[in-house]
């Protein structure tokens, strides 16, 4: 398999650091991971670094993850990555505005690396 | 027609919801089985409380306690890592396990889910301290044990529309 270059947004270390293992056990390997703790953060590295996928937490303080993915969209920082959000928040409307504002995938917590699998190897096979 | 969930009560408070999303979240999360049980907990001189408020159509709080040696298990099987005090690593596991139970507890009930926001983690670390709601509209209060250790998990609810 070709190196994934990810971006994880959270603002949570452990999150992200629960993120990365559950895609290196996905099958994601080689790996290569950058962390952003806010939505700011993670745009800042993008106008630096090219990235293959992006996953985003959506409860964040000073950026949420729906502010960060249209900021992402509209700045054209990273045209055709496929970005992912992981939350919370369990309603259909969080999955259609997320959607609606550009990700190709949701992940709800709890999550398994099944999960992540599931729902981050097509996308990245299409991409 | 706006939605309500004063006539959805006994739903909301099903105390069987609390503990279907505790035992999901820790062997989702954590890997490990968790198991209500009726014993109080084993106190520590220095427990870990993370706060989780709802607001929407419920208002009130999911509050997550454990002692410190608990506290630093969980984020020992959460981040892999291994800890001798209660660091801010610690603190932001603990959030992030009370901030996923509450989600899962409000995705429970549909309506709950969909008009039911949740604020971001507040983590209180010290001793001797209790949480007071005046007159809630209902409140849960659970204990829980993994491996050789045992927290509480408490749904306070103060209003219902």
């Amino acid at each position: 398999m070709r190196e994934i270059r990810a971006l994880i947004v959270d603002d949570s270390s452990v999150m992200r650091k629960i993120v990365e293992r559950s895609l290196r056990q996905a099958g994601l390997d080689p790996l290569v991971v950058n962390e952003a703790g806010s939505g700011s953060e993670g745009l800042e590295l993008l106008k630096n670094r090219q990235v293959d996928l992006i996953l985003s937490d959506i409860n964040m303080p000073v950026m949420d993850g729906l502010e960060f993915l249209r900021q992402v969209r509209a700045q054209n920082l990273a045209p055709g990555v496929p970005v992912v959000m992981i939350t919370t928040e369990s309603s259909e409307e969080h999955v259609r505005q997320a959607i609606q504002d550009g990700a190709q995938g949701y992940i709800r917590k709890p999550f398994t690396s099944d999960h992540v699998k599931e729902r981050v190897l097509p996308l990245l096979s299409e991409a | 027609m706006a939605v309500s969930l004063r006539d959805s009560l006994h739903l909301v408070s099903d105390p069987r919801n609390l503990d279907a999303s505790v035992e999901e979240v820790f062997q989702m999360m954590l890997g490990v089985t968790c198991q209500r049980r009726t014993e109080p907990a084993p106190s520590e001189p220095e427990s870990v409380t993370a706060v989780i408020g709802f607001c929407g159509l419920l208002t009130g709080a999911c509050v997550f306690r454990a002692g410190r040696t608990v506290a630093m298990r969980m984020a020992a099987l959460m981040s892999g890592m291994e800890f001798d005090s209660v660091d801010d690593i610690v603190k932001d596991a603990i959030g992030e396990i009370c901030n996923i139970m509450a989600g899962a507890w409000k995705g429970k009930v549909p309506d709950l889910a969909a008009n039911c926001g949740l604020s971001i983690p507040a983590v209180i670390t010290g001793s001797d301290y209790r949480l007071h709601v005046l007159a809630p509209k209902f409140r849960l209060n659970h204990i829980y044990s993994f491996e050789d250790t045992a927290f509480d998990v408490t749904i306070v609810c103060d209003s219902l529309q």
